[in-house]
């Protein structure tokens, strides 16, 4: 039991490493998105809302398995662990970039009204009143977002990423005496106790952020 | 300490035939304006006559179809292209209060005060700070000035929101129905900062439902029914004896609450 423990801990850094590097890539990418989404210019709109789509609508293993074994250029193509980082990071910035423009849209229209009518123009009419405003609005919706890409890096294991899931199915391969369904367990142990910090920080900082409301 | 920088305004507001549509529907049909520098005139009328359109046309929060817009020393031509960089500072010396307040709600009173004053007119944080500090002191809430909109009350919020327009030092103020969104008794201390302001010389245009205001403070009365200018002039005379029949039925109804 404890065996099989070890042994799913060691996927653990691959998992964590999946999330944060998709997570942060994902953000980053999606900020530009979501502007885009709500661009004035028709077919900047269009193109960017047909690749949101696109990305969303495709599960995340096909991703995965096409860019892991469909795109070879001469002898280079993707390790496993960069296709998962680009797939997932890719899937992350579609939805988040749907986050962050659903946050800019709930902001009430009365506040770009103010902030232009004192005279500030749109850049920082936007950093300063609007963007602060709709990430509060997006922020659990954000937290959700990325408890689920947590545990959507286990899909990392279908293409052989060295991550939790993908240790618990070798080790209970490799050791068919033990009650098999251990290493699962301890896997679904850990995915429980990593989430559930993240689900309290965005609470607690939710509350916090309800007070200035 | 006064709540306007410079005394006496000597810029007044001049708007030639405004046309507004939205689609088909038109909300301002060939309106002609004079406000007098200095002079304070309240904007009545029936709701969607297009008084509130007509306030947002002054500083471009909409674009007017046709028209003339003098304010502040700018000239606006409608339908031309404005730079941004006018734009911002028209909107800068033209300083407008809406119903609803629209506070940042992410800022505290005093950043709400300060921001502004930074980003547009590039005061230092000092000066920034001390500017709202005598602006809020003036409007009664200093002690708010660092705690957030949503722990002050409406009436405190709209004051809040006059004292952030003030702070950009503008030559005239704009109020979209300041009072209507506040109970009775709330929207007094609202009413008591515009008539100090009136008194101090700031050039104003008033949509408002508040008679009392309108009749005591006012220079001139504007009606508004059906995207026109239906009568103006002196607010008791016209109040006493309106001479257009929609005025007559408009204040009947108003006054008769």
């Amino acid at each position: 039991m404890l065996d099989a423990f070890l042994a799913v801990l060691k996927g653990l850094p691959y998992s964590l490493l999946l999330t944060a590097s998709a997570f942060v890539i994902g953000a980053i990418v999606a900020v530009p998105l979501a502007l885009g989404l709500r661009s004035g210019i028709g077919p900047v709109r269009w193109l960017l809302r047909l690749i949101v789509d696109l990305v969303r609508g495709v599960p995340i293993i096909v991703w995965l398995f096409i860019l892991k074994f469909g795109i070879q250029f001469g002898h280079w193509h993707f390790t496993a662990l960069n296709a998962a980082i680009v797939g997932l990071s890719l899937v992350s910035a579609a939805y988040l970039a749907e986050i962050f423009r659903g946050g800019i849209l709930a902001v009430p229209a009365g506040q770009v009204e103010a902030a232009h009518a004192l005279g500030i123009k749109r850049a920082p009419a936007f950093a300063r009143i609007i963007a602060p405003q709709a990430f509060r609005i997006s922020l659990p919706s954000i937290a959700t977002y990325l408890i689920g890409l947590f545990k959507d890096t286990s899909i990392a294991s279908t293409i052989i990423v060295a991550e939790m899931v993908f240790q618990a199915q070798s080790f209970a391969r490799q050791n068919p005496s033990l009650v098999g369904i251990w290493p699962y367990i301890w896997a679904g142990a850990i995915y429980i106790v990593v989430s559930i910090p993240v689900a309290m920080w965005s609470r607690r900082v939710d509350a916090r952020l309800q007070e200035a409301k | 300490m006064s709540l306007i920088a410079d005394q006496r305004s000597v810029i007044g507001i001049e708007l030639e035939h405004m046309t507004k549509t939205f689609g088909r529907l038109t909300v301002l049909d060939d309106v002609s304006l004079h406000v007098e520098p200095g002079s304070v005139t309240a904007l009545i009328g029936p709701s969607g006559a297009g008084k509130s359109t007509f306030l947002r046309c002054i500083n471009l929060l909409e674009k007017p179809d046709s028209g003339i817009i003098r304010v502040a020393g700018h000239t606006i031509e409608a339908g031309k292209n404005v730079r941004a960089a006018d734009l911002a500072t028209l909107r800068s010396e033209v300083g407008m209060v809406f119903q609803s307040f629209n506070l940042f709600p992410h800022l505290t009173v005093l950043e709400n005060v300060a921001f502004p004053q930074r980003n547009v007119l590039g005061r230092s944080k000092a000066q920034a700070r001390d500017r709202a500090m005598t602006l809020l002191e003036r409007v009664g809430l200093a002690e708010k000035a660092h705690t957030y909109p949503s722990k002050c009350s409406g009436g405190q919020q709209q004051r809040i929101a006059i004292a952030r327009a003030l702070a950009l030092d503008p030559k005239i103020m704009l109020f979209d129905e300041p009072t209507s969104a506040l109970d009775p008794e709330v929207g007094l201390e609202v009413l008591a900062v515009m008539r100090e302001l009136a008194d101090e010389g700031m050039t104003m245009l008033v949509v408002t439902h508040e008679m009392e205001f309108a009749r005591e403070v006012s220079d001139q009365l504007v009606v508004m029914a059906d995207c026109h200018i239906i009568e103006q002039g002196d607010p008791k005379e016209i109040m006493k004896d309106p001479q257009h029949p929609r005025t007559r039925q408009f204040l009947r109804a108003v006054l008769e609450r």
